[in-house]
This record gives C-alpha cells, sequence and structure tokens, in this order.
C-alpha cells in the first residue's frame, strides 16, 4: 500500500506525462463532482410544530366570580333574591327542583347545607353556623381539608403566581376554586400538550413494560393489570 | 495542508520528476495543469463554504468579544447593543437584551410536587416561548417523563406518551430540568470556563464563549443540557422581546443552552414561566434563603427527594410528596355516603 | 538555520517523488481528503445536524475515531520501551517509524476533537480561558499537543542528525524519549479519565477503562506498525528484521490477553451486578427493548479480537502472513472496541430513560474517511521522507555535492 522510496529494480521511480495527466484528469473530475454536490444537505428535522394557544395560556382552569351570584336569562340576581322567597327545610331528602345542573360529587359530602349557609344564602356556613364569605371559600374548604388547608397557607398546595419576592411585586396565591369545582373536587383530566419532537428522534419509545431487561419479578406486577388498582374508596 | 501539498506537490515534482534537460514544455504543461486540477479539485471541496450567510459568519467584535466574566460594565453595554441590533435585523421585533444581575441573598430552589403533577407538558411550551427556543429543530428544556405507578425507574418511563386525556391513571409524572446543582458537572468539565454557577445558585452559559465541544452534556446526568446541531428557526412573532444576556437571547448555531430557571423572569422578583403556567400548582419556586418562603418551608415540612442523589451533585431542584396522593384514580361516586355519615 | 531549511525543503520535495504506485496511492487518499473537506465545509455551513448526532446521543462516530486514535498514537511507547529501557535492539532501527505514526495519529487526533466541536471559529477561547486543572479536556488539550511536540522534536532531531550525516547527541533526544514514553501512557489516561470522570454516565463511570484503554492500545499501536514495517519492508530497502517484527508480535500478543481478561472483568461485574446500570452494556451487547444497532457491531469486535488472540498464542502467528490476518483482526476489533463500543453505548439510554438510537450519516462519514486518509497521507509522506534519510541516501553532503541541485539529489535517493 506504502509505496514510499527506491523502487530500483523496477525502474519506474518516475511517473510519466501520462500518470500526471492522469492525476490531473482525477482532479478535474473530483473537482466537477463536488462542484455538483452531489450529497446536498437536507434538513433532518421537520418544521416548527404546532403548539396550540392553550397550552401556554397562564390561566387558571376555572374562573369563578367569588360573589353569590347567578345568572338567569341575561340577568344577575344574588341567590339571596329567590331564597328569601323559598326558604328551604334544615333537611330534606326529597330531588331538587332548581339547580339540577349541579352534580354533586364532592365524595361524602353530599348535602348542600354542608356547606351553604341555610340561613343567608349570600354566604357559606362555618361548623357554628356563622357565615363565611363567598370571596374566602378556601375557609370553608378548610372545615374538612385540614391538611390541604395548611399546605395551602403555605403555599405549598395548588398555584402561587406573580412575584417570588414580595418586595416587587405580589404573590397571587390561587384559591382553592380556581382549580376545583366545589360540586365536583377533583381536578378535572386534560388533553396533554405536543410531546417531543426532536433531532432525529426517530420511533417513539415501544412499550417497555414487558420487556424482559426491566421485569419486575414482584407476584403484583403479574396479576391483570385491574387488581394493581386499589378498590376505590378502601383507606379513606 | 491538503490543498497546499496538492498545489506544490505539482511544481515541485517538476524538476524532480524529470531531470535536468528532460524537461520540457510538454512535461510541465501535464504538471501545471495537475497542479490547476488539484487546486479547482480543492476550491470544490471548499464550495459550500458560500453558503455560509452573514450570521454565522462572526464579525470582528464578535470573534474579539471577551468573556462575560472579563467585561468591564461599559464593554457590556456595548455587547447588548450589538446583540439588540443584530436580533432585531434578524427578527424584525424591538426587544431589549440586559444583563440583570444576581440578587444579594438569594439562593433559588426549585421544588416539584410529585403527587399533583398532572403531565400535561403545559410548562414545556411556556418555557419554550419564554425562553425563545429554536422551534426548528425543537429544543425543549423540560422533559416530562410518564413514571409507572410503584417504580421510580426512568428506563421504564415513558416520554411521548399521548393520551386523550391526562392523567392516565396507571401513572404518575416527573417533569425534568436543569436541577442547578450545586456541585454541576457540567461547570467542572467546560475546557473554556463557557458554563459556570452565578451566586444565586443558576448554573448559566456565556452563548458568545461556548465551542460547543459538548462534554457537558455529556457531564449531565440529568440531560439538562441542549446543542444547537442547525441554526435555531424561530417565528418572528413568537419571539419574546424582554431578553438578558445569560438567559433567553436567541442563541447561535452551535452553542450548548440550558434552563436559567428564567433568569430575565427570576432576577426581577417573578416566576418562572413553568411555574406561571402549570396548572396544578405543582411547581413552586423562590429563595431558600427567605425562611418564610414556599420552598423553605416545603424542605422544612415536607418530604423531599433529589433525583439521582447518589451522582453527588446536590441538586437544586427538589421533588415533594403530599401527605397522601392525588384520588385521580378513585371515582369519587362509588363512595357509599351511609358508611361515613 | 539555513541548512535547516533546506532540509525542510528536501523532505517536502521528497514527498512528491516515487514511482506510480506511490503516485497513485497519493492521488487516491488526496481525493478521499478533498472529499472529507467538502463533507466538513457542509457541515460548517448546515451544523453538526449534518451528523446523525443527536442532543440523546450527542458524540459520535467523531469522538469515537478520536479516542481510539489516542490508542494508536501511544504505540510508539511500545516501541521504544523494549530499545530504550530493555536495550533490545531488535527494534532500535524502525523505533522512528512509531513515532512518525503517533505524529501523524495525533494530527488526526486533533482534526477529530476540531471537527466535532460547533463553534471552531472560537477554538482560541481555549488558550483565553483554560479551566485547568478541573476540565479533564484541558488535559487532554496538554497531553496530545506535548505527545505530538516531543515526538516531532524526537523524530524531527533523528532525521536532520542523519541528513547532515551526524551522530545524534544522546542529550537531545534521549532524555526526550523517556519523557514521551511517560506521556504516552498519560495520553490514555487523560483521555480516558475524560470519559471515566462522568458520574453521569455509568457505563463510563468505572476505574477499568482506563487500564483496558492501555491494553487495547497496546494491542492496537504496535500491530499497527507490525503492518506499516511490512509495507516498508516490501517496498524500501530499508532494514526490517523478522526479530524486530516478532518482538512486536510478543507485545501484541500480552496487550491483547490482558485486554481480553480487562473485558472479562468489566463484562462479569456489569453483568453479575445486574443493577440499573446494566442497561449501556445490555444495550450494546443484547440490545435493549428492540434497539440493537451496536449488537452485530461488537460481536464482531469480541470474535475479531478472541480470533486474534488465538492466532497470536498459536506458534502459527511466527508465520507472517499469519501475524499479518493478526494484527488486521486486533486492529479493527478494537477500533469498533474503542470507538463505537466505548463511546456510543454510554448514551444509550439517556439519563432519562430514552432510547435514540445513532446511525452515522454519510456526511459525518465521509468527514472521518477523509481524516483517516488525510493522516495516512501524512504518515506516508513521513516515511517516505524518512526510509532514504535515515540510509543516508538523502543527505545535506550529498546536496552540497550536486551543487543545489535538489532534482538530482533526489532522484539518487530514488533511483
Amino acid at each position: 500500500m506504502v509505496k514510499p522510496a527506491s523502487d530500483s529494480s523496477t525502474a519506474s521511480a518516475q511517473v510519466s506525462p501520462a500518470g500526471i495527466w492522469a492525476i490531473a484528469i482525477v482532479f478535474a473530475a473530483l473537482a466537477g463532482l463536488l462542484f455538483a454536490n452531489p450529497w446536498p444537505y437536507q434538513r433532518p428535522y421537520a418544521g416548527a410544530g404546532l403548539v396550540p394557544e392553550w397550552a401556554t395560556d397562564t390561566a387558571t382552569v376555572r374562573s369563578p366570580k367569588l360573589k353569590p351570584e347567578v345568572t338567569v336569562a341575561g340577568y344577575t340576581y344574588p341567590c339571596s333574591a329567590c331564597h328569601k322567597l323559598f326558604p328551604s327545610p334544615s333537611e330534606t331528602d326529597r330531588a331538587l327542583t332548581q339547580h339540577g345542573e349541579i352534580s354533586l360529587e364532592h365524595g361524602i359530602n353530599n348535602r348542600c347545607f354542608n356547606c351553604h349557609s341555610r340561613t343567608s344564602r349570600d354566604a357559606f356556613a362555618d361548623h357554628r353556623g356563622a357565615a363565611i364569605p363567598y370571596d374566602q371559600p378556601q375557609l370553608l374548604c378548610a372545615k374538612c381539608h385540614g391538611l390541604v388547608f395548611r399546605d395551602w397557607t403555605h403555599g405549598v398546595h395548588g398555584r402561587t403566581n406573580g412575584y417570588w419576592d414580595a418586595s416587587r411585586g405580589p404573590l397571587d396565591r390561587q384559591k382553592c376554586i380556581r382549580c376545583h369545582d366545589p360540586h365536583a373536587p377533583a381536578f378535572a383530566a386534560m388533553r396533554p400538550a405536543p410531546g417531543p419532537n426532536t433531532l432525529r428522534m426517530g420511533d417513539t419509545q415501544p412499550d417497555t413494560t414487558h420487556h424482559p431487561a426491566v421485569e419486575n419479578p414482584l407476584l403484583i406486577h403479574k396479576q391483570p393489570a385491574e387488581s394493581v388498582d386499589p378498590k376505590p374508596g378502601e383507606g379513606h | 495542508m491538503t490543498d497546499s501539498g496538492e498545489k506544490s506537490r505539482d511544481d515541485h515534482a517538476a524538476p524532480a520528476g524529470v531531470p535536468g534537460p528532460e524537461l520540457t514544455r510538454r512535461g510541465f504543461f501535464s504538471k501545471g495543469s495537475a497542479a490547476v486540477a488539484g487546486g479547482a479539485a480543492l476550491a470544490a471541496a471548499l464550495s459550500p463554504l458560500r453558503d455560509l450567510t452573514g450570521d454565522n459568519v462572526p464579525s470582528v467584535e464578535e470573534f474579539l468579544q471577551k468573556h462575560y466574566k472579563a467585561m468591564t460594565p461599559e464593554e457590556i453595554q456595548v455587547v447588548l447593543k450589538r446583540i439588540e441590533r443584530k436580533v432585531e435585523q434578524r427578527y424584525e421585533v424591538d426587544v431589549s437584551v440586559q444583563d440583570v444581575k444576581p440578587l444579594d441573598g438569594v439562593e433559588f430552589v426549585y421544588a416539584l410536587n410529585v403527587s399533583r403533577c398532572i403531565g400535561c407538558r403545559k410548562c414545556v411550551h411556556a418555557c419554550v416561548e419564554e425562553n425563545n427556543h429554536s422551534r426548528a429543530p425543537e429544543i425543549q428544556y423540560i422533559r416530562v417523563l410518564k413514571m409507572e405507578k410503584g417504580s421510580i425507574n426512568v428506563e421504564t418511563s415513558d416520554h411521548h406518551y399521548d393520551p386523550p386525556l391526562v392523567p392516565e391513571h396507571d401513572s404518575y409524572y416527573m417533569p425534568v430540568q436543569c436541577h442547578q446543582c450545586a456541585k454541576p458537572p457540567c461547570v467542572k468539565v467546560c475546557p473554556v470556563e463557557a458554563t459556570w454557577q452565578e451566586p444565586d445558585g443558576v448554573t448559566v452559559i456565556d452563548y458568545d464563549w461556548c465551542i460547543g465541544c459538548r462534554y457537558c452534556e455529556a457531564a449531565c446526568p440529568y440531560w439538562a443540557r441542549r446543542f444547537n446541531f442547525a441554526d435555531p428557526e424561530i417565528p418572528s412573532g413568537e419571539l419574546n422581546p424582554d431578553m438578558t444576556y445569560l438567559s433567553n437571547r436567541p442563541r447561535s448555531k452551535g452553542v450548548m443552552e440550558k434552563c436559567t430557571f428564567c433568569l430575565q423572569r427570576t432576577r426581577q422578583g417573578r416566576m418562572p414561566a413553568c411555574v406561571e403556567v402549570c396548572p396544578t400548582g405543582s411547581r413552586k419556586f423562590g429563595n431558600v434563603l427567605d425562611p418564610e418562603s414556599e420552598v423553605a418551608y416545603i424542605l422544612k415540612h415536607k418530604r423531599v427527594f433529589v433525583f439521582k442523589e447518589d451522582v453527588g451533585t446536590f441538586p437544586r431542584f427538589f421533588y415533594y410528596f403530599d401527605e397522601r396522593g392525588s384520588r385521580y384514580h378513585e371515582p369519587l361516586d362509588v363512595v357509599d355516603p351511609g358508611d361515613s355519615a | 538555520m539555513r541548512l535547516y531549511f533546506t532540509f525542510l525543503l528536501d523532505c517536502f520535495r521528497l514527498s512528491f517523488v516515487g514511482n506510480w504506485q506511490y503516485h497513485t496511492w497519493m492521488a487516491v487518499l488526496t481525493v478521499i481528503s478533498l472529499v472529507g473537506l467538502h463533507a466538513y465545509c457542509q457541515q460548517l455551513v448546515h451544523g453538526l445536524a449534518t451528523t446523525g448526532m443527536t442532543d440523546q446521543v450527542s458524540w459520535g462516530l467523531y469522538i469515537a475515531n478520536f479516542t481510539y486514535l489516542v490508542g494508536l498514537a501511544a504505540a510508539a511507547a511500545m516501541l521504544v520501551i523494549p530499545v530504550y529501557v530493555y536495550r533490545n535492539m531488535h527494534l532500535h532501527d524502525v523505533v522512528i517509524f512509531g513515532e512518525l505514526l503517533a505524529v501523524a495519529v495525533i494530527i488526526m487526533c486533533l482534526l477529530f476533537v476540531t471537527v466535532d466541536l460547533g463553534r471552531p471559529d472560537r477554538f482560541l477561547h481555549i488558550f483565553l480561558r483554560f479551566n485547568f486543572p478541573m476540565s479533564m479536556l484541558t488535559w487532554d488539550v496538554i497531553a496530545l499537543n506535548g505527545y505530538l511536540l516531543l515526538n516531532l522534536h524526537i523524530c524531527g532531531y533523528l532525521l536532520y542528525a542523519a541528513y547532515r550525516g551526524r551522530q545524534p547527541s544522546k542529550a537531545f533526544y534521549v532524555p526526550f524519549v523517556f519523557v514521551a514514553i511517560v506521556w504516552a501512557v498519560s495520553i490514555h489516561t487523560v483521555t480516558a479519565f475524560l470519559y471515566v470522570g462522568l458520574g453521569g454516565r455509568p457505563f463510563w463511570n468505572s476505574a477499568i477503562i482506563a487500564p483496558r484503554f492501555l491494553a487495547s492500545a497496546f494491542a492496537a499501536g504496535p500491530a499497527f506498525i507490525i503492518l506499516t514495517l511490512q509495507i516498508v519492508r516490501h517496498y524500501t530497502n530499508h532494514q526490517v528484521t523478522d526479530d524486530a517484527l516478532l518482538t512486536l508480535r510478543r507485545i501484541v500478543q500480552v496487550a491483547l490477553i490482558i485486554n481480553i481478561f480487562l473485558l472479562g472483568c468489566e463484562l462479569f461485574t456489569e453483568f453479575y451486578t445486574d443493577s440499573a446500570h446494566v442497561a449501556s452494556a445490555q444495550y450494546l451487547y443484547f440490545g435493549l427493548h428492540g434497539h440493537d444497532a451496536l449488537v452485530p457491531w461488537i460481536w464482531t469486535a469480541v470474535a475479531f479480537g478472541g480470533v486474534a488472540t488465538i492466532l497470536l498464542i498459536l506458534p502459527a502467528s511466527r508465520g507472517l502472513k499469519v501475524l499479518n490476518v493478526a494484527c488486521v483482526l486486533a486492529i479493527v476489533g478494537i477500533w469498533i472496541e474503542k470507538g463505537m463500543g466505548l463511546i456510543i453505548p454510554a448514551f444509550v439510554p439517556t439519563p432519562l430513560g430514552e432510547l435514540v438510537e445513532y446511525i452515522p450519516t454519510l456526511n459525518e462519514i465521509l468527514v472521518c474517511v477523509g481524516i483517516w486518509a488525510f493522516g495516512l497521507l501524512l504518515y506516508t509522506i513521513f516515511v517516505r521522507i524518512s526510509v532514504p534519510v535515515l540510509s543516508g541516501e538523502m543527505t545535506w553532503r550529498a546536496e552540497s555535492r550536486e551543487d543545489t541541485k535538489g532534482g538530482v539529489t533526489l532522484s539518487t535517493a530514488t533511483a
């Protein structure tokens, strides 16, 4: 392969002009080839993906008005406007004739007057029946959700927006009902924003859960999927 | 080297190749044409360079620009103005590029509630928008991992989940981004000191100093660093005009970038974009040196863990739990009210 | 001083003189180098997106080749040690080929690092803010460039002395030879530490990587030199004794056995422990979750390494044909193992468990091939020059006698 130096025997130590010409032709051909750029660059990635507006929307998932009001046919009434006329009994098992749109899915908390004041409909009721104003719903939630309330007061549960530095601006601690519907408080499931589509990402991950390399030997993982989930209602 | 070697090869071969009297015109001509052809081949090899646009060729000032830490405040101002001009020229948007210094008595800490994250990925896209990431090729600082319940093994996690609704019942979610380590391996390995830890705990990059060796990317145990493999593309209309030198100004091809806890926001007292957008409030941010801060409370009162504690990087990014996990998978309507009443 | 320039000029001219085979070989290498240069210019324009690398696998073929070549560069030490430490004179006349190889290979290493940079235009930053001693990359810069200078000095001095027809003065090169021996070990160790020091990459974070580096380097390097010497012997009248080749064979043999032993240690630790950290090794050797791009490669490497070792243990490899085969197998096997087998699996899966495979692009491969061709071009020139110089066919005296007619001098050298 490497042929330096003296081949005295072959006596062809020099290259004839024909050889030089051959080299010249090879280089010229190479020049033509490279100028033609036979392997043009092709972008190995797609254009900018579409990201829906809501994906970057900082609004809270709910925006209740924190006022004891109801809007019917374009008119806004305070709750008391109706409830003055029709006072409720203290306990009732009969089906509601009004507010049929409310489907109460708040666990064991299935009585209106656990939260709403029976006597003053423009307020909530605390444990002793005293009024909690509509714009302070967290005090109402705290009646049952003490641990969460404690976390919330320290900003550990729930959203905080605005400024972490109080000297520069307000820290906006979002109230419970900006995320939770009081009548169905489980945080609503939502559509996920688009996943990654990075350079040459290739195929997305296959299902890895049953691959031998990471098979979990615990027997619970061998059970059918349904029975792995805890029984609803257990433990609380 | 190849090139010059090539041309001269033929020049010099002339006297050697055909000794003395045999140095004919014809021999010289053949060698000359070989030299010319060689030169043409060299030019052809270099020909792709004609597509280099002005953006990709550093100007004299850019070439001579000093390291961020070596610049005087006046020099920094000059550089900021130049960057503003360049960005405005390219994107045709009015922007402001500032150099916001770290605040005294501040150490930023991030906490993320694993019990509450629902994996909606809004943080990912808010981050992209705030920090002027390249949209093509796509660069994102935050990866949300869908984890199997009963395990905390990232190897079984899914990065590309796309169900109609999240959260899914059999999973929990663990977003990962730069952990702003107190002992950052990325800083240690950088050969040119293009990346360093600021006094407020944020590891930053001087995008104008990085040589693009990607050693930091290999060193990061959290896969938090990103490289600009191509010229970043940002639609002009989506450019965030509030920029700082060390964080969200547009990057160039061939340099590293990473999460800076949105320095342009957080050094002015605001929350990072990912905290601001998180619909569940799983993301918490603040000055841990302030005992009244949310993050200080979390470290004191919650059960926290750091990801990959065994690599000894002392992250400033903590994951925490609630006393009781979420009840997403527990349909509330089956609870029998009679039992507890 | 003027004489030195004459020397350089003569060397330069000499590199363009040869028979048609030499010219063909050089022309082919030049063509390939230019194609590589073209590919690199594409990369300069469009960025590293022209390579198969991603944020997930952020180092690829460039760094893999770099790693392998660092190993090859230390081969010189393996020739020098027997001669200067153990006074084994079989190798004395061929040491210079090892050192010339080191020079060419280190230049290739530097090129591979340069093409891997995202911003090669900021290369000077390394001198302005040199993160020493924290960054292992700065250590590597010192180690590689230092080794390059040492070998340039040793080769240059020996050749120049021969050119002037003098006996080289030991004081001018023997101390450097000993420094270079230690330095050769250091370039490996430092390059290994480049990877070993990263806690976030368990595949690399193993103390055995550095010794394995040395063992494989001390196999691949001398194997390469055996092949070179065979070629020199075949095409020139430079004296290369069988004993020299057999001494090198012994070195390759021992190094390969140690390499296989260390590989076994590594595999045992990975697979018997079977911790979460086995994922990368699993990917490399058996494939992970259906991703198995490297599996055929690594088993090829293992097979080549195994066959080469067996061949070299067998007495048959004293026959030079068998020896050649064993050397080729060892070189290719170690290229796969040290290059792709060491670099790429560390990135798969990513620290976040994502599996993205790396497939080099054509452009990237062309750049690599171009650098290899350029390195071979350099080495060919070095050997081309040093053979007549060392044999005294091209000397200053010859030069002056022929009344500075370089052409005539050179033609005597080649006649």
